[in-house]
């Protein structure tokens, strides 16, 4: 199964659910990192909160909560697609956002106003969309399925959450489309007690799409020659399309809008035609096999090419090459040989040229005649097949002349059972904005894509135990990994009639996987883009395959690593042992599946890869693995920071300026992630390490736009420029990283009378200091330190010691207010375009904002560009970045400034 | 060696023969019958030839130059890979001799013109075993040619075919251009023609009759086209073919509008079958395959004609045979896909539209030097045995 691999089996019943679950929380008791933390002092601070429904990813697929259908928060949808071989469902879990805050978020709501979603005229459920496939001859397992999360009873239309009961005369009615709607009707009355409402399986189709289109930023992507490469379409400018639904027959849809659509022509050879003339011509027992074989043909014994006519020489007067397809099958006539005597190989290549040109062809043509820039193509011919999606891609190239492109959709199978979900009344998706979709894919089994069926996973355990047998068996599918960049088999040219690369590419691979989809309302785009819609998070490109090698060595390399630290946050007991080695091999398998197909998981940027590892450890219930050095990061800094506070304060304002930007620079070299830091923290302590840093400050630096920064602040001569009113700033690492260099600089602005946010992540992700963190580090720095003090006061951050938030904010007139936001990720990098609400309404009235750190500054969000000044400070911890950004080396300094509405040069030294 | 000059002179064509003949003589009532006149169409499965036949035949003073005018033009075809009969054919026919009306020498060598990919193919055969040179001429340029001859000056020469029942076309000459031309040979050529000699190739596809009788040959073992065709002539096509109705029950065909007879994937019901090959019939493996495709080639040219604006769709090419199957299937799906707004017009002289065209191009003459009023209304019946055979 393609999608959640943890529950398509999982068929425990009510009481099983419950107790695990009242396991599931006592771990999460016995791990909080509260519990053990001498400055973390919120023991009750949830697991899952308001940003933890969009990163906490899978711990749904445990969570029984589910099996109260009653319960407001825990209603669920269920709509069927039931084809002739796979059954689709799509059931959507409600997840009520945590109503357990902490008092810095209470007092960051009360200061915004924040109340969830109520800035809509009616509440976007927060959730999960889950997808989940059955084969249709294992209709039982499907009906268990439902049956044991009781998604039969959580319809919204269905009386029974309405009041509670279940008439008996009055059936709950569950959406369905595909034929199989009105064959198993029967059945799952039978069963479940449920009725079927058939929908009309081309409504369906095309609402499906339509939602997926506009919902999910990089749902369609073009294939050529196996290379899958993601298109962002415009939801604005979406309609008119063509839709090609190749099944048995073909059905040419155009789509003019929302339920407006039309069967505009269509075709009888079509993925029927290959199969049934394949089964026909060769032994293969199942379209897979068939389409495997077509890698291995040579057209040319069979097909006539132009070549075979004009004695090897091109038609050029009409742009016929030699090796263009004159007539499929053409040159079995005037041979005399019989069926046997050709190869099954070049046979089922030539069908499926045959047919999938043919398609293509009739697409473009209707594409023409309607004046249709787009055509996606889907159904069983396409669904994971990366074959048959090339041929059609080369196809529409080719009688194109590269005019137009084919392009297909990540989610594809689930169209029908999608567009059957849509047909509730209220179903609360139609509303929901591509940066409220999270998706997240099921971390701890990975397994070779495009199989139907994971292991039944049912708890952590489970997944444990089936990760070491992953390993012990499947070592031939996580091992070898190609690295030799996939797209080289040329599958689709009628000029390489041979077909074949010189890698062969596993036609498997195009079975993407398919994620949960988290709605979280909460999310915004961060209101200060300049351009959202041209905003890309990542500075490199990862389709460029030695960089995803890159990659996928560096976090190979850290890794063993990062296991240890893992263990040891958890006191290195035999349970942790047993999950770090789990989580290992999970990751590795991720990353194999990556390089084989690094779409396998959606658009896969930098942040999405470093996030991946992230939510592995999470799944794996490591909490924070860094948690001890965090620890002991931010005590050792903070004890030597009040003498570094007197030495800024010796200095005059211009001095200090640097000293400040100089300090910034200097502790970012604390950091986990990389592996140059990682050596040096073996040969020095913390201080040492950061005065050595400092003295190596000579700048010119590699970027240094502090002049222009200075000048913004200071002015030059007596001109004095006001203040900024409000500034973001973007920390990074714990310890020196936050407490040496990011609080002095915080400290510094104000100073100057300019409020100042601290904005940090949500969740633990390497040793990134997280928004809960922050608090206790300030108020620890406040000690020593009046300006803090007052501003954390005026804040409403040091709540313990002064004054309570809950009787309003503190009036503290003599000092702009220092506060902490969570960004709403769990990630060493930041996506812009999702971002926690409570940023957002943080960003409304700022004019400054900081990002410090590789992660947020340099592998994210280097090039993208802000409505408010923007200063990007980082230590460059990585070689092979820095030279490709700006020709640099290993701890080269970035300082780049870029003033509001000013596109600008920079200086690079 | 000068030789003796003589015209081509098409004046006066029309059919001789009744009118239900395939690919009758065209007589030439004007043309010296001494005349030699030999063209070719080497295509990818077939070789096609035309050649003049003088009123006098069995005569043995060709050349002489003085001969009565009259003859007709006589229509060949060989299996490719039996090129062989061909050249014997030729030789006992005395088709190629050095006097007459063959316009040139290439090198000293007699040149008969040609087209088709063939005609470079098997240039170095022809040199070797008849002497003679290949005048390669542009095979879309001849088989404009030769349609538009038999358009504008052959009365009778085109008709549709729906359900079973063949109507003659009266082409008004004059309301001829543009139209659009579909060969169907071993693959199909598409071609927009606008004038004389004013064509394009729009598109084409890899689908054609080499596809079909390939594809009959590795399923029913049959060994000539038209043994496939009578083959299916006897199938029935619902034992292969997946129809609205398997796919979604009569009741959503309704719904949404489609004829639960409507063919939704030829071939499809073999998927779910558990039959093997030999477990099928040829008959219905044959009336399956020949729909499969017709349909195609049809709905393709429907799309290319919708998208030039165009009404009128010729086929022409050597797999339409005069077969009324293929030729209902063509228009049926014409008629389907154009809500009876085109027709589809077949011609007589289908399969040799290439090898006519050739054969204008001696002299290089236009037909539009030809006026109607030189076209006799009057059929003549030849009965000549072996005017037509094909040899396969």
């Amino acid at each position: 199964m393609a999608g959640s691999p943890n529950n398509s089996n999982e068929i425990d019943n009510k009481e099983e659910n419950l107790r695990e679950c009242n396991k599931e929380e006592e771990a999460v008791k016995e791990m909080a990192p509260g519990s053990s933390a001498p400055i973390h002092r919120s023991s009750s601070r949830p697991q899952l909160d308001v940003s933890g429904a969009a990163i906490q990813g899978n711990f749904e697929e445990r969570n029984p909560t589910i099996l109260l259908p009653n319960q407001s928060d825990d209603i669920s949808h269920l709509a069927l697609d039931i084809g002739g071989s796979l059954i689709k469902l799509v059931y959507f879990s409600r997840h009520e956002e945590q109503s357990l805050d902490d008092k810095r978020r209470r007092s960051i709501k009360k200061r915004f106003g924040i109340s969830n979603g109520s800035r809509r005229s009616y509440p976007i459920l927060g959730g999960r969309l889950h997808f989940v496939k059955f084969e249709t001859g294992k209709l039982n397992e499907c009906l268990d399925f439902i049956s044991s999360k009781q998604l039969h009873l959580g319809g919204l239309d269905s009386p029974s959450w309405r009041s509670g009961t279940r008439p008996e005369d009055n059936a709950i009615i569950i959406k369905a489309t595909g034929g199989g709607a009105y064959k198993f009707a029967d059945v799952f009355k039978e069963r479940l007690g449920v009725s079927l409402d058939k929908e009309d399986e081309m409504d369906c189709l095309v609402a499906g799409a339509n939602f997926l289109l506009k919902a999910i930023r990089h749902e369609a992507f073009t294939h050529m020659e196996g290379q899958k490469e993601f298109v962002q379409i415009d939801h604005n400018d979406l309609f008119p399309y063509l839709l090609v639904n190749v099944g048995s027959g073909v059905s040419i849809i155009k789509v003019d809008g929302d339920g407006k659509f039309q069967r505009v022509s269509g075709t009888n050879v079509g993925g029927g035609t290959y199969w049934g003339l394949g089964r026909l011509l060769t032994k293969c027992k199942s379209f897979d096999e068939l389409l495997e074989l077509s890698q291995q043909g040579d057209n040319s014994n069979v097909d006539m090419l132009v070549g075979d006519i004009y004695g090897g020489m091109d038609y050029s007067k009409i742009g016929l090459s030699a090796s263009t397809i004159a007539s499929s099958f053409g040159k079995t006539i005037s041979e005399s040989k019989e069926l046997l005597d050709y190869r099954p190989e070049d046979i089922s290549l030539s069908l499926l040229r045959m047919i999938s040109y043919n398609i293509g062809q009739i697409s473009y043509l209707n594409a023409l005649r309607y004046g249709l820039k787009r055509i996606f193509f889907g159904g069983f011919f396409i669904r994971g097949h990366a074959y048959t999606m090339d041929t059609i891609s080369f196809a529409v190239h080719f009688w194109s002349k590269g005019q137009a492109q084919a392009m297909f959709l990540r989610h594809e199978g689930f169209l029908g059972a999608l567009g059957a979900f849509m047909s509730y009344e209220e179903h609360g998706l139609d509303v929901l904005r591509a940066h409220q979709l999270v998706e997240r894919f099921p971390m701890g089994a990975p397994y070779v894509g495009g199989k139907i069926h994971g292991p039944p996973l049912g708890d952590l355990n489970e997944k444990i135990s089936w990760m070491e047998k992953f390993v012990q068996k499947g070592t031939e599918i996580t091992a070898p990994v190609p690295m030799a960049p996939p797209g080289t088999t040329g599958v689709g040219g009628f000029d390489r009639p041979s077909s074949r690369g010189n890698t062969l590419r596993s036609d498997a691979s195009a079975a993407l996987n398919i994620g949960v989809l988290h709605l979280v309302p909460t999310l915004e785009v961060f209101p200060l883009l300049a351009d959202p819609k041209m905003y890309e998070p990542n500075t490199i490109d990862l389709s460029d395959h030695s960089e995803l090698e890159f990659w996928f060595m560096v976090l190979s390399e850290h890794l063993p690593d990062l296991v240890d630290k893992a263990v040891a946050s958890e006191g290195g007991t035999d349970d942790a042992k047993r999950r770090g080695d789990a989580f290992a091999r999970a990751f590795s398998a991720h990353l194999a599946r990556l390089m084989e197909e690094p779409a396998a998981y959606g658009k896969l940027g930098l942040a999405n890869l470093l996030e991946l590892r992230e939510e592995c450890l999470r799944e794996f219930q490591f909490v924070d693995a860094y948690i001890t050095i965090k620890q002991r990061e931010n005590e050792a800094s903070l004890a030597v920071l009040p003498d570094l506070l007197i030495e800024l304060d010796s200095m005059n304002e211009e001095e200090r300026l640097l000293a400040l930007i100089e300090g910034v620079l200097a502790a970012n070299i604390f950091d986990w992630g990389s592996r140059a830091c990682v050596d040096l923290y073996h040969e020095g302590t913390i201080i040492e390490i950061y005065r050595m840093s400092r003295k190596k400050m000579q700048r010119p630096w590699r970027v240094d736009d502090f002049d222009m920064f200075k000048k913004r602040m200071l002015g030059c001569g007596d001109k004095k420029p006001p203040p900024h009113r409000r500034a973001l700033l973007f920390v990074d690492n714990s310890g020196a990283d936050v407490v040496l260099g990011m609080l002095p600089l915080a400290r510094e602005l104000l100073r100057r009378g300019t409020e100042v946010f601290l904005v940090a992540n949500s969740l633990p992700a390497l040793n990134d200091v997280t928004a809960n963190e922050l608090p206790e580090i300030v108020a620890e720095a406040a000690k020593h330190c009046d300006i803090l003090r007052k501003a954390a006061e005026a804040g409403g951050l040091l709540v313990d010691a002064m004054v309570s938030v809950e009787h309003g904010l503190v009036d503290n007139s003599a000092s702009v207010p220092l506060m902490v936001v969570e960004n709403g990720c769990g990630s060493p990098c930041i996506d812009f375009r999702q971002v926690s609400s409570e940023l957002a309404a943080a960003a409304r009235g700022a004019d400054l904002i900081i990002l410090e750190g590789m992660g947020r500054a340099l592998h994210t969000n280097f090039n993208a560009r802000f409505r408010c000044d923007a200063l990007k400070l980082a230590m460059m911890k990585n070689q092979r970045l820095a030279e490709k950004l700006f020709n640099g080396n290993l701890y080269d300094c970035v300082c780049r400034f870029e003033p509001a509405g000013e596109q600008q040069q920079h200086n690079f030294s | 060696m000068e030789l003796p000059h003589v015209k081509l002179e098409l004046s006066g064509a029309e059919i001789s023969g009744n009118l239900d003949e395939r690919n009758p003589p065209i007589c030439l009532p004007n043309q010296p019958s001494d005349a030699s006149l030999l063209a070719l169409d080497i295509g990818g499965t077939l070789i096609k030839l035309v050649y003049f036949s003088g009123g006098n035949e069995g005569n043995e003073q060709i050349g002489s130059g003085n001969a009565t005018p009259g003859g007709e033009l006589r229509f060949v075809k060989f299996e490719r890979r039996r090129l062989g009969d061909c050249l014997e054919f030729i030789k006992s026919k005395k088709l190629i001799h050095d006097s007459g009306i063959i316009t040139g020498l290439s090198n000293g060598h007699v040149a008969i013109k040609a087209t088709g990919g063939g005609a470079y193919k098997f240039a170095d055969v022809f040199k070797e075993k008849l002497g003679v040179s290949l005048d390669k001429l542009d095979e879309m340029d001849s088989v404009v040619a030769g349609a538009n001859f038999l358009l504008k000056k052959i009365p009778g020469e085109s008709f549709t075919h729906m359900d079973g029942k063949r109507t003659p076309i009266e082409i008004n000459q004059k309301n001829l251009f543009p139209y659009l031309l579909v060969n169907i040979g071993s693959g199909v050529g598409i071609i927009k023609v606008t004038g004389n000699k004013i064509f394009e190739r729009v598109t084409g596809t890899h689908i054609g009759g080499g596809t079909i009788f390939g594809l009959a040959k590795l399923l029913t073992g049959c060994t000539s086209y038209d043994d496939f065709l009578k083959l299916s002539q006897q199938g029935d096509n619902l034992v292969l073919d997946l129809i609205v109705k398997d796919i979604c029950g009569e009741l959503a065909c309704q719904k949404q509008g489609l004829s639960a007879s409507t063919l939704a994937s030829s071939f499809g019901k073999v998927i779910d079958s558990k039959r093997k090959l030999s477990d099928y019939r040829a008959e219905d493996l044959a009336t399956t395959l020949l729909s499969a495709f017709t349909y195609n080639i049809a709905q393709i040219s429907f799309l290319v004609a919708a998208l030039l604006g165009l009404k009128r769709v010729f086929f022409g090419g050597s797999y339409i045979r005069g077969h009324a199957s293929t030729m209902d299937n063509i228009s049926y799906a014409i008629d389907y896909w154009s809500k009876g707004q085109m027709q589809a017009i077949f011609l007589r002289h289908e399969g040799f539209l290439g090898a006519l065209g050739a054969l204008m191009s001696y002299e290089n003459l236009d037909v539009d030097d030809l006026t109607l009023e030189d076209v006799k209304e009057q059929v003549k019946l030849v009965n000549h045995l072996d005017l037509f055979t094909i040899h396969l």
